[in-house]
């Protein structure tokens, strides 16, 4: 074994300490974990160019030069385009009558306010590609695409000085990604929060580090704690890729409710649902996604009507912040997410048990057996 | 800030009428997450290509396997994340 196993080639790649990526929707949070020698990504799929600037810099103010990354959601596929207005004319009636009555079983209040979906606007092709030249323009140490092949970035990326790292849910896509030349895959299993593959963690990592080569891989989805680090790198993998892990520590922006709910939760608190958005994704369960699993519940719509129907659901359950109502994305790792710690502490802890892990596999006498 | 970029629309004859999966997807509105779509049906050839480095995505028509509820017939597929089914 080497003398420190947690020195990876990733640590050499990004010159961090740890090999630990957070991804988190949190500022701060990125700030916390490059201070205390591991990698953050911030998530900002969901933000327009301006304000992705802004990020950027107010990042690079608080941590000194350190390395970090920024992550978009590069879309991967996109129906003709059609307003949202248009696009709810074609909910089936029985589907807007199912969404009613939950509210009505359930006492979902009205939002506040207007909807988050109709404020935003959605992502389009030309939005996704406005994202990527601030990313490029601004020369961020590093991007990660949280979806769909950054191949056609590359060159530019690379010219700037940016590392490219893709998110993966199936081998297929690592082997085209590794062939294009990006610097790392992160292979993400089912265990993960949001939007996931059909296959275990377990079983991605080694298959996609097979083929990697020299590129590392980050495995993704469920990772929790020093231990799963610790078999990670047993897998294969030069990293891990955290999320649920930062949703409820000290520095999160989630709200109190959902830093609560999370740290309750185990893995039987999670779901796997098409029924927030239509698109499978892993979150806590909530009145939501347990009706719609229900037998006499009709099936889910695909993206983006489904997300039209639950967005008045989501919407009111965060205006009025109602406990029994929301719910959060969060990986079957939820169960070892179980204070408020600060994120610097999160760090030490994963480190200290994976240095604990290695320790007593390699320490512990044979077991002789029968 | 960057500029707006042009896009441009063109038509690909060596990958028309081929067979295509899309290992496809996209951010979930209103929420900071995304989710995964498949698709498979024949490309027709029509792309468009957006800013400098073009960010390629080619039309897929006559879809055989689509997202349950999924009401169209065509998709628009990032040529990344498109692969013929010899692949």
């Amino acid at each position: 074994m080497p003398k420190d196993p947690l020195h990876t080639k990733l640590c050499d790649m990004l010159g961090i300490e740890f090999p630990i990526v957070a991804f988190t929707h949190c500022k701060d949070v990125v700030a916390a974990v490059v201070n205390a020698g591991a990698f953050a990504v911030l998530g900002e799929a969901m933000h327009k160019p301006d304000e992705i600037a802004a990020d950027i810099k107010w990042i690079r103010d608080k941590v000194d030069g350190k390395p970090f990354g920024i992550d978009l959601v590069l879309p991967a596929s996109a129906p003709p385009a059609g307003a949202l207005k248009e696009l709810e004319k074609e909910i089936p009636e029985s589907h807007r009558q199912f969404a009613n009555e939950i509210k009505k079983k359930h006492n979902v209040p009205e939002p506040k306010g207007e909807q988050a979906l109709h404020q935003w606007g959605g992502l389009n092709q030309e939005m996704a590609r406005a994202q990527l030249d601030v990313v490029l323009e601004e020369r961020v140490p590093v991007f990660t695409s949280g979806l769909g092949n950054p191949a056609f970035i590359l060159e530019a990326a690379h010219s700037r000085g940016i590392k490219v790292f893709g998110l993966i849910g199936k081998t297929r896509q690592a082997a085209r990604e590794i062939e294009d030349g990006v610097d790392a895959i992160i292979a993400q299993g089912t265990d993960a929060a949001g939007h996931t593959g059909p296959v275990g963690t377990f079983s991605i990592v080694p298959e996609v580090a097979a083929i990697a080569g020299d590129t590392p891989i980050i495995a993704a989805g469920g990772v929790t704690t020093g231990q799963h680090l610790a078999a990670a790198l047993c897998l294969g993998a030069s990293g891990v890729w955290t999320g649920t892990l930062w949703l409820a520590c000290r520095e999160s922006d989630s709200d109190m409710i959902i830093k609560e709910k999370l740290i309750a939760a185990t893995s039987d608190d999670t779901v796997y649902s098409r029924s927030v958005s239509g698109m499978p994704m892993r979150t806590l369960k909530c009145p939501w996604t347990t009706e719609w699993a229900a037998p006499d519940a009709p099936k889910t719509l695909s993206a983006p009507y489904q997300m039209l129907l639950s967005s008045d659901y989501i919407q009111a359950a965060n205006d009025h912040r109602r406990e029994d109502l929301m719910f959060e994305a969060a990986g079957q790792g939820v169960s070892f997410v179980t204070s408020m710690k600060p994120a610097k502490q999160i760090v030490i802890d994963l480190v200290e048990e994976a240095l604990d892990t290695f320790d007593r596999l390699t320490s512990e006498s044979p077991v002789a057996t029968g | 800030m960057p500029e707006a970029q042009q896009s441009e629309k063109g038509f690909d004859a060596e990958m028309a009428e081929k067979i295509v999966e899309c290992d496809g997807g996209g951010p979930i509105p209103g929420t900071k997450l995304a989710g995964r779509q498949e698709f498979v049906g024949r490309a027709t050839g029509e792309y468009i290509d957006h800013g400098d480095p073009p960010w390629r995505w080619y039309l897929v028509a006559d879809l055989t396997l689509k997202p349950d509820g999924y009401p169209g017939d065509t998709v628009w597929c990032e040529s990344g994340s498109l692969y013929t089914k010899t692949d």
